[in-house]
């Protein structure tokens, strides 16, 4: 009896050291694997396949859609002397700055009105915002077709209305890109307006009234600068998305109005020019790494991203 | 009330009024395009035009004839699911890692995990379909799973970190002090608690790899190819009112999935409480 309690006795000291190393050792390798398991991910399935792009952005391209793996300028050179290619790139982000600039006061109004309304439909009118979401862009983008046609409703309303006299051309134009983009964006306003707004209190915009701000006053004091993070998450979502826009240029929008993402579709999956479909957008993602860089001395790129999570 | 007072309410009211003709209008081309995809899935004529002169349901019959048609809502539903699954499992055990260990550069890593939101998908789609080719792997379905599961795993981690952070560890310091060890508390204790965050993760998961276009477009072959695709080969060859029709079960899909989820989360928060 007495031995048994002994022999328990210097074993369990044992078997406590020898679980909390093993707990230890889990604890480690957790350490690494759990943070790991998406950036793992994200390195093998994004970063990897990117710093192959770079490689192949050196070599040349081949016939049928071959690559002479022989170290070349050539495709930089090719994008230095194109100014094709530099307008693209310039229609590109003239897009993303005018689509930002439309959708702001639209986006931020809905956004504000969602925030404010007292209304009990008002969780049905966000709900319609966030199925926006889900419903894929291919089918919120090529809505627009029969819409804005020669017969189409926005036509039909304009001549009713007499503003034009015969139908406008409004499909495969700058315009119908344009009006489709702006709408398939929205959302990406709407949200993060809302969830900002939604969380000011009241009170401090009737203090600011009762000390005698007017209401255009106490808006741009006191509710716009408590908005601003939502805003800077609506506008870089708003600009990223309008500017590599594929779907909007291509089912509404008219010849002269190529983007950059359509471009390198065209390169790549046609011409079959792997090299300089890689060169493409290897310069297209600099230019928003630079521009990223520039927002985020302005705000954090991180919570910006985070803005649309409601 | 006096005369300012009153003057005032009248043009708070008049603001107000605005701002919901503004929104009414934003809801209407939102919402307008939709109505027109489902009306014109019934629509008699071949030209679609709106309203429709006539109503019909041969395009439905026609659609369940067509053998592509549905194995592109199959895979694009296998595609899906897996995505979910994947995007779920390891959105969770990510975000549980930058929330619970301390390790260098963690802001820096979170940005670069947050990158498949940033990078025009356009270029993913370039990118990953030269790396893959460059070793030498065929397109198939776990190409998609894969590369969807990328693309989903940033709003995965943002929900489900978004959860964490609200957590009360000391409740898992209460589970491991009454006995638990690590594998029964994340079980009966964590796992509840952010089981709902999941579900909403995996849901989005679902409904973003359901209708990704832009760089799927590169991956998809005549046997896997998804909805989106055929959508935009349709649309871009011959409109024929068919193609509404699968848009319609589209969205008949993407807010049924969406709303189970939802129940599923109402459920689980109930189960916990």
């Amino acid at each position: 009896m007495s031995s048994e309690t002994a022999s328990t006795t210097t074993e369990t000291p044992n078997r406590i050291e020898s679980i909390r190393q093993r707990l230890m050792e889990s604890e480690r390798v957790g350490y690494v694997l759990s943070p790991g398991s998406g950036l793992l991910w994200v390195l093998l399935f994004l970063f990897l396949p990117l710093t192959v792009i770079v490689a192949f952005s050196f070599f040349r391209s081949g016939e049928f859609g071959t690559i002479i793996y022989e170290p070349t300028l050539e495709n930089y050179r090719r994008f230095v002397n194109g100014s094709v290619y530099h307008q693209v790139i310039v229609r590109s982000l003239v897009v993303g700055v005018v689509t930002t600039l439309i959708v702001l006061p639209f986006g931020y109004t809905l956004g504000y009105f969602l925030g404010r309304s007292k209304s009990r439909w008002t969780p049905v009118l966000l709900g319609l915002v966030v199925v926006q979401f889900w419903v894929p862009l291919v089918i919120r983008t090529y809505a627009w077709i029969p819409i804005l046609g020669r017969q189409g409703i926005v036509n039909d309303f304009l001549l009713w209305v007499g503003i034009i006299g015969q139908p406008v051309e409004i499909l495969y134009s700058t315009r119908g890109m344009m009006l489709g983009l702006s709408v398939s964006i929205m959302p990406f306003m709407v949200l993060p307006v809302y969830s900002i707004v939604s969380t000011i209190d009241e009170e401090i915009i009737q203090a600011a009234k009762t000390l005698g701000a007017s209401d255009a006053r106490a808006f741009w004091e006191v509710t716009l600068p408590l908005s601003w993070p939502g805003v800077v998450s609506g506008i870089l979502f708003t600009f990223i998305l309008s500017a590599g826009s594929f779907l909007a240029p291509q089912l509404l929008g008219g010849t002269s109005d190529r983007l950059i993402a359509p471009v390198i579709e065209t390169v790549f999956s046609q011409d079959f020019n792997w090299p300089f479909a890689a060169t493409l957008s290897l310069v297209y993602v600099a230019l928003i790494v630079a521009i990223l860089y520039l927002f985020s001395r302005k705000a954090d790129i991180e919570e910006a991203l985070e803005g649309t999570q409601i | 009330m006096s005369v300012r007072d009153y003057a005032a309410d009248v043009r708070t009211n008049w603001n107000w009024h605005g701002i919901r003709l503004v929104s009414a209008l934003v809801y209407l081309s939102m919402i307008l395009p939709l109505v027109v995809v489902v009306v014109n899935s019934f629509s008699a004529q071949r030209i679609a035009t709106f309203p429709p002169s006539g109503l019909t349901l041969d395009w439905y019959v026609a659609f369940f004839s067509d053998e592509m048609f549905l194995s592109a809502v199959w895979v694009s539903t296998q595609v899906g699911i897996a995505a979910a699954i994947l995007a779920g499992a390891i959105g969770t055990l990510t975000a549980m890692g930058f929330v619970r260990k301390p390790f260098p550069a963690k802001k820096a890593l979170s940005i670069a995990l947050l990158t498949p939101m940033i990078v025009p998908p356009v270029i993913v789609g370039v990118a990953a379909t030269s790396f893959f080719t460059e070793i030498g792997l065929d397109r198939n379905i776990w190409w998609l799973i894969v590369m969807h599961t990328l693309l989903a795993l940033p709003y995965a981690f943002l929900i489900v970190r978004s959860r964490l952070y609200l957590f009360d560890e000391t409740l898992e310091d209460a589970a491991m002090t009454l006995g638990a060890d690590r594998v029964v508390t994340f079980r009966e204790i964590t796992l509840p608690q952010i089981a709902p965050a999941i579900v909403t993760a995996m849901v989005l998961s679902f409904v973003i790899s359901f209708g990704e276009f832009t760089a799927s477009q590169f991956w998809v072959q005549r046997e896997t190819t998804t909805v989106p695709v055929v959508i935009y080969s349709m649309v871009r060859t011959t409109i024929t009112p068919k193609v509404n029709v699968l848009a319609t079960l589209v969205l008949v899909i993407t807010m049924v999935v969406p709303v189970v989820g939802f129940a599923i989360q109402r459920w689980l928060a109930g189960d916990t409480n």
